[in-house]
């Protein structure tokens, strides 16, 4: 079936993490300099300013920093998935990412839960990170 | 530079607003513009400052409005003019150094949307970066949704909390016929029985959405004597500005920068905030009032509830917050909404509002307003009395 919903818009900031997901990898820049792992990619570092960058892997756990329950659908190709939970997750590396929380019910979610990635692959080029409670 | 005092609100703009259907974004600014000018006692002739507010996106159409474009229609050709790309809300920032550099002596300060009746509403929805929109988060809601769920888990608060804020408006909102809501009186029962949008937030922890637009004119305290109304002196501006990335911020649940922009502000101004009278609180969503209020220091984190039963910022309460009814219950002018209803209630000017008597307040003479934009990644706040 045909993926309808938004798709990763590609830029030269945020290639290497779409790219990564691809890889059902989620790949972050971490700062040299100081070890800040940042997240949106940027061209330089947010807390040092410095320019020198590695990539790492993140190991895909973490917490769940905040969540809202979308009762609304602002896009008609989200309205079959309501109630939706969406989420700000905060990575043992650091850097805190907007995913969907999969695999409970909306009422079970909770801050601060431990969570882990699950890869949804999309279309045959995307796939997107998303995250469960830890089993 | 010292501002304070040197420079007033003389003339407060207004348009139908609601559901306006068949208007443009452009025809609201140059519509408040011109009774904005016309309420000052001023002709267009003395206008040679004009600011427009940031602008969403035009509608399938409608040309972009630029200042320009809106002085075009205005017929005027200002010396000095200005617009924000985002939600900074300097505006009140930008009139004082224009006027304190001497580059103009009369500013109008411009807003309008037919975001009820046009699609730039879904416009702006579906500009969201992709990071979010593959995840169907979309919208002002959401993010501050992500907020104020923060505060729940840090802190006593939620709908038990923003209920007295919704219903506390909405009395203000009934006492004022422009109020898009002035019809429509709202019990705590309703509060909780109107359905779902983003949860925590329900339907009515949620601005309006409007058609209309709002304006204002500034100028010297010298200057604003010989006009119309008695002139709003602007006694102090603080503005802090946060601006981290929503999923990477520690301000989601305070403190936001509306603690050191209202720090900045009362400083400015020589004031506490004992010597406030009342609030025009930026109220995008009910949360944004008590996280702005909390941070301002009139109560703790978690004292809220307590703060706000009782009916504290209610028609006849201790603490006065959007007595126009703001943007939950009156209707969407951004900023403009605080700032030209605290001029309104300190020229004297609200009817059955009014701060005073009327409706068993303290007669005002400061009124505290702030503005805030993004998601809490800008604040402002503005000290403003009478003159």
């Amino acid at each position: 079936m045909e993926y309808t919903k938004p798709l990763p818009a590609v830029n030269a900031d945020n290639e290497q993490f779409w790219k990564g997901c691809a890889d059902h990898e989620l790949r972050f820049q971490k700062c040299t300099q100081c070890g800040f792992v940042r997240w949106p990619a940027s061209i330089i570092c947010p807390e040092c300013h410095s320019g020198d960058t590695e990539l790492i892997r993140a190991n895909g756990k973490g917490t769940v920093y905040s969540f809202v329950v979308y009762h609304v659908a602002y896009h008609p190709e989200f309205k079959d998935d309501l109630p939706y939970v969406v989420a700000l997750v905060e990575l043992d590396e650091g850097p805190r990412i907007l995913s969907n929380i999969v695999g409970c019910a909306p009422g079970d979610v909770a801050c601060d839960m431990p969570v882990e990635v699950v890869w949804e692959d999309i279309t045959g080029e995307w796939s997107l990170p998303k995250f469960r409670p830890l089993s | 530079m010292k501002f304070k005092d040197k420079y007033a609100i003389v003339g407060v703009g207004y348009t139908p607003q609601g559901r306006v259907p068949g208007r443009t974004m452009l025809s609201f600014h140059v519509e408040a513009a011109a009774d904005a000018i016309a309420d000052a006692g001023l002709t267009k002739k003395d206008i040679d400052g004009l600011i427009s507010y940031r602008h969403f996106p035009a509608a399938i159409g409608e040309p972009d409005v630029t200042p320009y474009l809106v002085a075009q229609h205005l017929g005027i050709s200002p010396t000095y003019m200005s617009q924000e790309a985002n939600c900074a809300r300097s505006h009140l920032l930008h009139a004082i150094g224009a006027l304190e550099s001497g580059l103009c002596n009369y500013v109008v300060i411009s807003y309008g949307h037919n975001a009820l009746s046009s699609d730039s509403m879904r416009k702006l929805l579906y500009q969201r970066g992709s990071e979010e929109m593959v995840y169907g988060h979309f919208g002002a809601s959401a993010d501050y949704a992500l907020a104020a769920r923060r505060a729940m888990h840090m802190f006593r608060t939620g709908p038990e909390t923003w209920k007295h804020i919704a219903v506390g408006q909405r009395k203000w909102a009934n006492l004022n016929p422009r109020a898009m809501l002035y019809d429509e009186t709202m019990t705590f029962e309703d509060y909780f029985n109107a359905r779902w949008v983003v949860e925590p937030f329900r339907l009515f922890d949620n601005c309006l959405v409007t058609d209309g637009g709002r304006a204002c004119v500034i100028t010297t305290a010298e200057r604003a004597r010989d006009l119309r109304h008695r002139p709003v002196r602007i006694m102090g501006i603080g503005q802090h500005n946060p601006s981290d990335y929503v999923q990477r911020a520690s301000h989601l649940a305070g403190p936001t920068g509306a603690k050191k922009a209202g720090e900045k502000a009362l400083q400015k101004a020589g004031v506490t905030l004992g010597d406030v009278d009342a609030c025009e609180v930026y109220d995008c969503f009910t949360y944004t009032v008590e996280i702005t209020l909390q941070d301002l220091g009139f109560f703790g984190p978690g004292e809220g509830e307590d703060w706000f039963a009782g009916g504290r910022i209610e028609p006849g309460g201790a603490m006065p917050v959007n007595t126009s009814g703001g943007l939950l219950s009156e209707s969407y002018q951004m900023g403009l909404t605080q700032i030209t209803e605290a001029a309104m209630q300190l020229m004297g000017r609200c009817g059955k509002r009014q701060l005073g008597p009327a409706t068993q307040t303290k007669e005002p003479q400061i009124i505290l307003c702030t503005d805030n934009g993004g998601t809490l990644q800008t604040s402002a706040c503005y000290i403003l009395g009478r003159l």
